[in-house]
């Protein structure tokens, strides 16, 4: 982490590259983690009024947003650790929303791996339905006659 | 380390958690691909039945890769889970993750119309997590409930119709 964070969009590009290797392996993880930054994560210059414990509890209701810090590994460590990816970007509060949209979009493509909404089941359902529903027309056509 | 069993419930306890300890909670995501090629049989616990894997040619499938969400936080050591395997709820988890980082990120929440209008099961959860004390959001929630109820009035109604119509045709 002391090499810095990415830029949004540089984090998000080479978020995709990673998606994308997963994918060529055909095998492996994707670490995605967001958590405050809070000012102790800051360096000092940034932090150069100390918090007064005012109350027993600062962090609930902090003065101003505060930025998100998103981090993105393939998981490798111990004995693989020189095979170790790690991004990292800071979310200013303001650009949030911004940032998800296009995150979301980034998840969306990389994780092909899931499970597509089924279709054919409904359209095997609707089929059985129809079916039933014909027999037992049937039945009650049996019955009356 | 508990699973729960839906996406709604996890992230409705996330969000409790995060507003309860904004600083120290993290959101892990994990995404998996699961190795295609068939186990070692040296490394798996129980010995695979041989002759049932060439009879059943299910290697063509794609891999089942896993999504696994992790609520964390390491001073209470409180840790909320999920798992699906579902294309469809990535869009959705991404969306609430953003919401939940509004909360991280000390911003006041947010009504968000997207939300409401594809998932309406959302809003009232998150209500129940961002304003609690609040009392502006109860006209919305009866609103919705008059909305929803007449919506489910309407379907059911029109189902009905069509139901009858098809039976009429057929004799």
């Amino acid at each position: 982490m002391a090499t810095g964070h990415l830029s949004t969009d540089e984090f998000l590009i080479r978020l995709a590259t990673l998606f994308e290797s997963r994918r060529s392996v055909n095998h492996g993880s994707v670490f995605l983690t967001q958590k405050r930054l809070s000012p102790h994560d800051l360096p000092k210059a940034a932090t150069d009024t100390p918090l007064p414990p005012s109350s027993p509890f600062p962090d609930l209701h902090p003065p101003h947003p505060l930025p998100i810090l998103i981090r993105a590994t393939n998981g490798k460590s111990k004995d693989k650790r020189k095979d170790k990816i790690k991004l990292s970007t800071v979310i200013q509060a303001d650009e949030l929303e911004g940032f998800f949209m296009r995150y979301a979009d980034v998840c969306k493509a990389g994780m092909s791996g899931l499970k597509k909404r089924d279709r054919s089941g409904r359209k095997a359902k609707g089929k059985a339905k129809k079916k039933k529903g014909a027999s037992g027309g049937g039945v009650e056509g049996e019955k009356k006659g | 380390m508990p699973y729960l069993p839906t996406a709604q419930s996890f992230l409705e306890q996330s969000r409790l958690l995060i507003s309860a300890r904004p600083t120290t909670t993290r959101i892990t995501t994990k995404y998996t691909l699961p190795k295609t090629s068939p186990p070692d049989p040296s490394k798996s616990k129980s010995p695979p039945p041989p002759s049932s894997e060439p009879s059943q040619p299910h290697q063509p499938q794609p891999p089942k890769a896993t999504l696994t969400l992790k609520t964390y936080d390491p001073i209470s050591g409180t840790c909320l889970k999920y798992e699906t395997d579902k294309a469809a709820e990535v869009g959705r988890l991404i969306a609430a993750l953003g919401s939940c980082g509004r909360v991280m990120a000390a911003l006041p929440a947010k009504e968000e119309a997207v939300d409401e209008g594809a998932m309406e099961v959302d809003a009232p959860v998150k209500e129940d997590a961002e304003g609690k004390a609040k009392a502006v959001p109860k006209e919305k929630e009866l609103k919705g409930g008059q909305g929803q109820g007449q919506h489910k009035g309407g379907e059911k109604g029109g189902g009905g119709g069509g139901g009858g119509k098809k039976k009429k045709g057929k004799k």
